[in-house]
């Protein structure tokens, strides 16, 4: 019952905070979404529901954080990079902050 | 090879076994039939993409033959049919705000409809709109059945009424032009609210 109910509130705060992962990602670099997904987890070791992802990014393109460019492939099947906006790096510096504060008034709980 | 009218090509993925490759193509296809009510240009951005997930993940090193690989990674994506419902929904939804084309306004509130209190409104609203459609159309074919009805100088209805014999329709020709004019405001009620909720 204990674990039922830590298992689904840790899903619920890594969904919660999965926006802020994915930004803190593309701060440094662009990516393309496989290479996206899998750079998250492996510098979180969160596992993502890959299917998740992509209305994520759908939905930090239109609120203006991310934005994207279709690039040719030798392939011929191309890669769709991400790479944060200015807005973007705004909220970032926004949600850093709030992050911080947060964390170390929870910690003062312990 | 899948081609949108004006845009690019989406390339589809070669595989050795015929089972991958029957795998994928029916993949794609759902992804396909799920996005279909979609702009033209966004039906090609999102199949572009799904097709790039699932080409890179096959690129991956990995002990599984072809076949597990391609399951392993549409399993992880999801059934296209749940996964995508949102991004088509908040797609439809800009399409529907930048159009204002009827057709893209259903479509983006059907898809939308569970998502509050808003949307609901919006709903009600072009519900709304339609009746006064409908009785634009009545007036028309049954003038004396249709209108704002009084009787003995109290307000009995405003709409179709199939027994309006003893009642009194006040609004006569004004009755076109009246009900025109509401069912602009109304659209554009539904256009500013549609507006609002896509903000959010």
């Amino acid at each position: 019952m204990d674990n039922v109910f830590v298992n689904k509130w840790s899903s619920q705060l890594k969904k919660g905070t999965l926006s802020f992962i994915v930004l803190n990602v593309l701060k440094d670099n662009e990516y393309y979404g496989y290479e996206l997904i899998e750079k998250v987890k492996h510098d979180t070791k969160i596992e993502i529901a890959e299917g998740t992802f992509y209305p994520l990014m759908n939905r930090l393109k239109k609120d203006g954080f991310v934005e994207s460019n279709w690039v040719e492939q030798k392939s011929g099947i191309p890669r769709k990079y991400y790479k944060l906006t200015k807005q973007g790096e705004v909220i970032l510096v926004k949600m850093k902050d709030y992050w911080i504060s947060m964390s170390a008034t929870i910690q003062k709980l312990f | 090879m899948r081609q949108y009218k004006n845009y690019f090509k989406v390339k589809n993925i070669e595989f050795k076994s015929i089972s991958a490759q029957r795998i994928y193509n029916d993949y794609l296809k759902r992804v396909e039939r799920t996005i279909s009510i979609l702009s033209e240009k966004d039906k090609l951005d999102m199949l572009m993409e799904i097709n790039s997930h699932i080409y890179e993940a096959m690129q991956q090193d990995g002990k599984e033959n072809e076949i597990d690989k391609l399951l392993i990674t549409t399993e992880n994506l999801g059934l296209p049919e749940e996964f995508l419902i949102p991004v088509v929904a908040e797609k439809k939804l800009i399409q529907a705000v930048h159009t204002f084309n009827p057709k893209h306004v259903w479509q983006a509130l059907k898809m939308n409809i569970s998502n509050g209190l808003g949307y609901s409104i919006v709903s009600i609203l072009y519900l709304g709109l339609s009746v006064f459609g409908f009785l634009i159309f009545t007036k028309i074919f049954f003038p004396s059945k249709t209108g704002l009805f009084y009787m003995n100088n109290e307000f009995k209805a405003f709409g179709f009424i199939s027994n309006a014999d003893e009642m009194n329709e006040v609004l006569g020709f004004w009755f076109f032009p009246i009900t025109i004019v509401s069912a602009v405001i109304i659209y554009v009620l539904i256009t500013l609210l549609l507006g609002m909720l896509k903000s959010k």
